[in-house]
């Protein structure tokens, strides 16, 4: 990605192309270095930020306590339900319906513009919309299970559903940009190789799995990756949605710790959680690169 | 002649739709794997299941109190109001998460693409290390995965001692730095497009690399400058997490406000679902007018990384 061009430089150039990184490296040390430099920090020490005390350096007690936290465990817990759920639930319908989209027809382009509507909108918007589509009394769903003949159903207010909901408006969200990023892998298989198989006689459900499957799964890894990582980012659907509860039935690990920091002011315990976390998803990110690099070669 | 006139009919399409060029009569067939009925009603559940949402909250945004309490709902509102816009302004102060929003949205693009495109010049055109772009790369998948969320409790830490809680500053600065990755690695691609006689024959004719960035390349990349802006705006307007941290009433961008009916206003329905309109919708005029380099862009920022 990064190929530089072999341009002989002068050396005002030179001053030049480090001052044109200046900019970039100022955000970033306020936004991004200096916080998690104090993040790592904060995570071995006991600092409340409403009380009046200086931080005290207590080790890896931070760390220790949140394995005892049971709110912490079935954040975790919860998290990684919704992630697996969400993700495998997104590639399923993602997939089905980016084949279903691969014609060239007016229609399949017009259905792909709509597609993109659930993904650019603010998350917080959706939350809003399914809200108030979902709610118990004067929700339109519920009225349409009624006329089915089942019983309403409190969405967002059953300690068992609500998680369930959460996953159903994250799947509604993001199913398309699973569709949107396969269906352009899929446009890019050479014609002659489905052709062929046609010729030979394959019906179009063996074509898919011998054929499209194969040669669209480094992309699907990818998207999986990214699917799987931002399912862990999860935080404003669940803010406007249920705000972690009842209970803790939607607690996650960033609602958890938005709460623990923003509400709680435990700026060490937060912080230890963060620095957990940060390690726990470059791990998974690991597995995947090294899942995808495997692949590459077999297809080579 | 016939050749001819199918070659101005995929012209014709190709700019309806630029992005996915018609290739094949026969992907129909693979469209169908699945049969055709069961293909017909997925799409119809599809087409149904992402725009009726939206139906119900323009018309939940229209309708008169007795209507959005009515049961059964009503799907086809019988009276049209206003009152519900009038009170989401008088209210619940939609100018002023209106105004919030335009200005971090608006300063975190301007401040985004000058840094970002700068940088982006400079890796692929300036005299740098290679080890840096390494760096550079690695740094991009690191704040890609890492939740926002993490370094929340620092942030705050770091804007309350600087003083700029509750100020619009501090969340342009943090928006900026969630989109310098996407727009770095766009821009690159847009600057390795330009081709390379151009850099030579103005290093020749004497330009440094402030010149070339400023009056020569940059100003040839002005339509993927422009798309990328606006990927950035969408994407600053639409965020949420460090809105609700860092602000407390001044500086609330919309998204805030919205989120605010949800949690201890219960069910104002009428003035909630006028202020997502008021969310939604300069995103979906933004997209409208930008689709094929949102689709490309997403998935360039996506899979590039």
């Amino acid at each position: 990605m990064l190929i530089s061009r072999n341009i002989i430089q002068s050396r005002t150039d030179k001053i030049h192309s480090w001052l044109f990184l200046v900019p970039v490296f100022t955000v970033l040390l306020i936004a991004a270095f200096i916080p998690l430099g104090y993040g790592f920090v904060f995570s071995f020490m006991r600092y409340k930020l409403n009380l009046q005390q200086a931080p005290v350096f207590v080790g890896f007690k931070n760390y220790i306590d949140m394995f005892k936290d049971e709110l912490f465990i079935k954040a975790l817990k919860n998290n990684i339900f919704f992630a697996v759920l969400s993700v495998s639930i997104e590639l399923v319908f993602g997939i089905i319906i980016a084949m279903m989209l691969s014609d060239d027809n007016l229609l399949s382009r017009l259905l792909i513009t709509f597609l993109m509507v659930p993904l650019i909108i603010a998350p917080v918007a959706s939350g809003t919309l399914w809200r108030m589509m979902l709610d118990r009394t004067y929700g339109i769903v519920n009225y349409l299970i009624t006329l089915i003949g089942l019983k309403p159903v409190s969405w967002l207010g059953d300690y068992r559903i609500a998680i369930y909901t959460i996953i159903l408006v994250d799947c509604w969200q993001f199913t398309p940009f699973v569709a949107l990023l396969v269906l352009s892998s899929i446009k890019a298989i050479p014609k002659d190789i489905i052709e062929a198989a046609r010729v030979d006689g394959a019906n179009p459900f063996k074509v898919f799995t011998k054929i499209v499957l194969p040669i669209t799964s480094p992309v699907i890894v990818i998207v999986a990756m990214i699917r799987f990582i931002d399912a862990f980012k999860v935080f404003d659907t669940i803010f406007v949605m249920t705000q972690g509860g009842p209970g803790s039935a939607t607690e996650m690990l960033p609602t958890y710790i938005y709460r623990q920091g923003i509400k709680f002011l435990r700026v060490g315990y937060s912080s230890a959680t963060a620095i957990l976390f940060i390690c726990s998803m470059s791990i998974i990110a690991w597995l995947f690169i090294r899942l995808r690099s495997s692949q590459l070669k077999r297809i080579e | 002649m016939a050749v001819y006139k199918t070659q101005i009919k995929s012209v014709k399409e190709d700019r309806i739709m630029g992005f996915f060029k018609p290739k094949m009569r026969s992907k129909s067939y693979l469209s169908n794997f699945l049969g055709f009925p069961t293909r017909v009603i997925v799409l119809i559940l599809l087409f149904i299941s992402i725009l009726f949402p939206f139906y119900w909250l323009i018309t939940n945004a229209f309708k008169v109190e007795q209507e959005y309490f009515a049961s059964p709902p009503v799907v086809f509102p019988s009276k049209i109001t206003f009152q519900n816009f009038i009170d989401a302004v008088k209210k619940y102060e939609m100018f002023k998460g209106l105004k919030n929003s335009l200005l971090i949205a608006t300063g975190t693009t301007v401040l985004t693409l000058i840094s970002g495109s700068m940088a982006a010049y400079a890796l692929i055109n300036g005299a740098l290390p290679r080890k840096l772009k390494r760096v550079f790369g690695g740094w991009f998948l690191v704040q890609k995965m890492y939740p926002a969320v993490v370094v929340a409790v620092p942030v705050f830490y770091i804007i309350r001692t600087l003083g700029l809680l509750d100020n619009v500053l501090s969340l342009i600065i943090m928006n900026t730095s969630f989109n310098l990755p996407l727009v770095i690695i766009l821009m690159i691609g847009f600057y390795q497009e330009v081709p390379y006689e151009v850099e030579e024959q103005s290093m020749l004719d004497g330009c440094n690399l402030f010149q070339r960035y400023f009056y020569i390349t940059t100003p040839m990349v002005k339509p993927g400058l422009v798309a990328t802006g606006m990927l950035t705006f969408v994407y600053s307007w639409n965020e949420f997490l460090y809105a609700v941290i860092l602000t407390v009433n001044k500086a609330k961008p919309l998204t805030v406000t919205i989120a605010g009916f949800i949690t201890d206003k219960g069910l104002i329905w009428g003035p909630m679902a006028a202020m997502g309109c008021a969310v939604v919708f300069p995103v979906l005029i933004i997209m409208w007018l930008m689709q094929r380099d949102f689709i490309s862009g997403i998935s360039a920022g996506a899979l590039k990384g």
